[in-house]
């Protein structure tokens, strides 16, 4: 059963050739270094050294309770949120730590975006919704939120859907029209990383397969890193591939090289089915 | 077999319940808040003396104690204003009323500098500030009486009791009484329509008292057991016969004093004549009915007497105490001999 | 066999017991619905012989006369509505503010205590309030505050005229102080209950604690905080002893909030007891009618707002 894992975007695509396993590493956008994160006295993530690349899609699976989704709110301090939260280690973003003294986690975030599991937009109109982080930082310009808005609409391909009802409530859309709205909206603030915490999880296999196309462009312009639990989804849009397991990181690498060779044994278990 | 064990279980049951009740019968009362210290501390006393009686008191109100004692759940009432006609009427029965207790209302003023030997105040001069009609502090009508006093240039803020009250009674009975103004534009009553534009209501002796006490140039009207409690500032007040004084003990019972035909009908002694006497005071009355028919009532009604009688006489010697002001001999007499009609 | 009679036994029990929870949920609402109706019938019944002789002009006269048998409510339902809007706008100020810092900013060694504080308010008895309101604030009112105000803003009518100290001003902030730990504890749920994946939203969109307050949880929550309003309002309308200690109760319309005035209730916690004339006692219990009514008026106007401003807003 493990056999028929496709990858479509590895193997097709003018862009999206697979790059055999010798070529060296596209240079890293983001990098963990010896990342700790306890959540009072549970250590949730044990010392993962991570590099993750600019303009690729990297995935990070594993099964429920891996720390995966903890270690993506590490990347752009959403932990600050949670007073029991403590993080260890070092976070860099082109190289700076963002952990380190003089940061601002609000500049932090605003670079380092995120889109997660649920879709939430807020309770407010579509145009609201994606223009909200341009305001925040300032934009007051009518025109110039217009065109941000219809921008971001149209790279998070939900422009045509949406654009004779930009003033109605983003809560009237469907689950995966939301999901793309989250993503307009992160893309209006124009960040440099953007997270994904199981983004199709809650959605059905239509509204998946379109998100999935939209990551899969994403990696174009941003670096990506997605959290799945759905390997045959970090098969199919991840250029690398993180296995995590109670807290550690386990393997890393090239996706198809890690769907394929496996070099730990738990890694191979947990891809061919034996637990997860 | 079965109904007379039931009825043997019931009659020990009441007997269960009788029996304590035998021991001390408990007596009720309800009515004015006013005089309730005073019963307090009477019927405790009595209690003490008389082991098979004790009386429970409802500080309700006077209308609240009109209306129980009107249905009968009560044994006697007790009102700071006799039932008048209309209420006599409504009764199940013919009732004695008789005069229990006697209080004085004092005059309590606050103004920024010490008048020596208080503010003085006329009996005009008192209506017309209520009426509105003085409103200032320097008003040549209060700075001629009050010669060498320095009285600022402020307006009289006019304190007044908000809840009905006997108190108030006494008082706009006195302001009736001295000015025919007030009698026509606001009348005599627990609670009235107060016409002066800086009026404040204060709720009960206490709320009156806060009110003065924290309002520079207020004017206000509270008991005179208040008044002593508090150390409070008095005003004089000149009476019918031309002399100013304070509010005292004897000068309340030297107005007492002064009618002796006192009835429930004509029971007011307000601005009276007499050389000493305060010209704002008044009674309070108890009721019980005139006649019953049961032997039980009897018995009963035959204890109420005989505590409104100890408390109306020998009890009065408490009244002293608590800053009432004891009935004059004539009074308790009259009380005594009304008492009498009883029948039980 | 035994496990099939086992089967029945248990499904019998099962409906049986369903029955008598249907039985009480129906039972309760009746009687609910029994209260308040049994309520309002004993309400106009003890004041028909008022309607009857002031009908209409009950609601405008302004003389309130014991004396001479004229009663008119026009005062007290002024002060009824203006004590208790005092009080909402400022209890609702500081308790959403309130409940929005201990959310959201405040340190949990001083949230936690904090809000237990501003909950055990709510437990004190409103005579308690009274008296501090009439020992304690209405000096402080009388002498610092409300010279200031008159000072600063004395062009506007409501700051203007003599400083009584007893007025709709004091009993306003009495009020409020007493109304604010409804607001603040139930806004402090809402808050709570906006949905951290819109808070999370926010920030990760670059938003400060401040921004994503103002602009998306403050506003999730603007339903939820004015339902809290709407309660607290309730309580407001209906306090009784806490206002009249504090209130001046004096029969009158002011257009200065530092007059003393008069509420509904007061009237009758002050009169009731000492009311003797049956017009009297009617005209008191038709006070009762009008707070009923009034109270109803205020939710329904609220409820109204609810759906007609705030929905449209809100979704759809």
């Amino acid at each position: 059963m493990p056999a028929p894992y496709q990858f479509p975007y590895l193997v097709g695509g003018a862009e999206t050739l697979a790059r055999p396993a010798s070529e060296p590493r596209p240079p890293s956008k983001m990098a963990t270094d010896g990342l700790n994160v306890f959540y009072g006295q549970f250590h949730a993530i044990k010392h993962v050294t991570l590099s993750l690349p600019d303009r690729r899609v990297s995935a990070l699976i594993g099964p429920s309770g891996c720390g995966k989704s903890t270690f993506l709110r590490a990347l752009n301090r959403m932990h600050d949120l949670t007073p029991e939260a403590r993080v260890e280690g070092s976070v860099t973003l082109d190289g700076t730590d963002i952990y380190g003294p003089g940061i601002d986690p609000v500049e932090v975030r605003h670079r380092i975006g995120m889109v997660f599991q649920r879709a939430n937009p807020f309770p407010k109109s579509i145009f609201e919704n994606v223009v909200f982080g341009p305001k925040v930082h300032g934009e007051r310009r009518h025109r110039e939120l217009i065109e941000i808005c219809e921008r971001s609409l149209v790279k998070a391909a939900l422009w045509d859907e949406v654009k004779d009802r930009l003033n109605s409530s983003a809560l009237g859309l469907s689950g995966g029209q939301q999901q793309r709205l989250c993503i307009a909206r992160q893309l209006a603030v124009e960040p440099e990383v953007i997270l994904m915490d199981e983004p199709a999880s809650a959605l059905d296999p239509l509204a998946t397969a379109k998100i999935e196309d939209l990551i899969f462009a994403l990696r174009r312009d941003y670096a990506v890193v997605i959290v799945t639990h759905s390997m045959q989804q970090a098969a199919r849009v991840s250029d690398l591939t993180s296995f995590f397991l109670l807290g550690e990181m386990i393997e890393t690498g090239p996706t198809a090289e890690v769907f394929t060779h496996p070099t730990d044994r738990r890694t191979e278990d947990y891809i061919t089915g034996r637990f997860g | 077999m079965k109904r007379v064990n039931v009825l043997g279980a019931a009659l020990s049951f009441a007997a269960l319940v009788v029996a304590p009740a035998l021991a001390a019968t408990q007596l009720t009362g309800a009515g004015s808040s006013f005089v309730n210290p005073f019963f307090s501390k009477a019927f405790y006393e009595y209690s003490a003396a008389h082991s098979d009686v004790t009386v429970n008191y409802q500080p309700i109100g006077s209308g609240g104690g009109i209306q129980q004692f009107t249905q009968r759940t009560v044994d006697f009432g007790a009102s700071d204003v006799p039932m008048n006609a209309d209420e006599i009427k409504r009764l199940p029965a013919s009732a004695v009323q008789v005069p229990i207790a006697l209080g004085g209302v004092a005059v309590t003023y606050n103004l920024p500098s010490f008048i020596k030997g208080g503010l003085k105040l006329t009996r005009e001069t008192l209506a017309d500030i209520y009426l509105g009609k003085i409103a200032k502090w320097n008003d040549p009508r209060l700075t001629k009486i009050n010669p060498g006093a320095e009285l600022p240039d402020a307006p009289i803020i006019v304190v007044h009791r908000s809840d009905g009250s006997g108190t108030t009674y006494i008082f706009t009975d006195f302001l009736s009484h001295v000015s025919g103004e007030w009698k026509s534009k606001v009348g005599t009553g627990k609670s009235v329509e107060w016409p002066a534009p800086s009026a404040v209501g204060g709720k009960g002796n206490d709320g009156v008292a806060g009110a003065v006490r924290q309002t520079s140039g207020s004017i206000g009207y509270v008991e005179l057991a208040y008044v002593h409690e508090n150390k409070m500032t008095q005003a004089q007040l000149q009476n019918a016969a031309g002399r100013f004084g304070f509010c005292t003990g004897r000068g309340v019972a030297a107005a007492a004093a002064t009618k002796l035909n006192l009835t429930p009908t004509d029971f007011s002694i307000v601005d009276t004549k007499g050389e000493t006497a305060w010209p704002i005071a008044g009674y309070t009355w108890a009721f019980m009915y005139r006649e019953y028919q049961k032997p039980e009532e009897k018995s009963r009604a035959k204890m109420v007497r005989d505590v409104l009688e100890w408390t109306a006489t020998s009890g009065q010697r408490i009244a002293g105490t608590l800053d009432y002001v004891p009935l004059p001999e004539s009074v308790q007499e009259i009380a005594k001999k009304s008492l009498s009609e009883i029948k039980v | 066999m035994q496990s099939e009679s086992h089967e029945q036994l248990h499904l019998r029990r099962s409906r049986i017991s369903d029955r008598w929870f249907m039985a009480g949920v129906y039972g309760a609402t009746g009687l609910f619905v029994a209260i308040v109706a049994g309520l309002f019938v004993e309400l106009y019944a003890g004041s028909s012989s008022s309607i009857h002789a002031f009908g209409f002009k009950f609601l405008t006269s302004s003389h309130w006369n014991p004396v001479t048998n004229q009663f008119g409510a026009l005062p007290m339902i002024y002060g009824t509505v203006v004590s208790s809007l005092i009080a909402i706008v400022l209890a609702g100020f500081v308790g959403v503010f309130g409940a929005a810092y201990l959310v959201e900013f405040a340190p949990r060694a001083v949230a936690r205590p904090l809000a237990f504080l501003i909950e055990l308010l709510a437990a004190v008895p409103s005579v308690i309030f009274g008296l501090w309101g009439l020992f304690i604030l209405a000096p402080v009112l009388r002498a610092y505050v409300e010279p200031f105000l008159q000072a600063k803003f004395g062009f506007l009518p409501i700051f203007q005229g003599f400083i009584f100290g007893s007025s709709l001003f004091t009993a306003g902030i009495v009020l409020a102080i007493m109304i604010v730990p409804t607001v603040s504890a139930i806004t402090r749920d809402v808050i709570a209950a906006v949905a951290r994946e819109h808070r999370e939203a926010s920030m990760a969109l670059g938003a400060t604690r401040w921004e994503t307050m103002a602009r998306v949880i403050l506003p999730g929550a603007t339903t939820g905080i004015f339902g809290a309003c709407v309660l607290a309002l309730g309580r407001a309308l209906g306090e009784t002893i806490a206002t009249t200690m504090v209130i001046g109760n004096k029969p009158a319309i002011a257009a200065s909030l530092f007059q003393p005035a008069y509420t509904l209730a007061s009237v009758i916690a002050n009169e009731f007891t000492e009311a003797t004339s049956d017009l009297y006692v009617s005209a008191l219990i038709e006070l009762g009618l009008l707070l009923f009514v009034v109270s109803l008026a205020v939710n329904g106007i609220a409820r109204v707002l609810t759906w007609t401003v705030l929905r449209p807003a809100k979704a759809r």
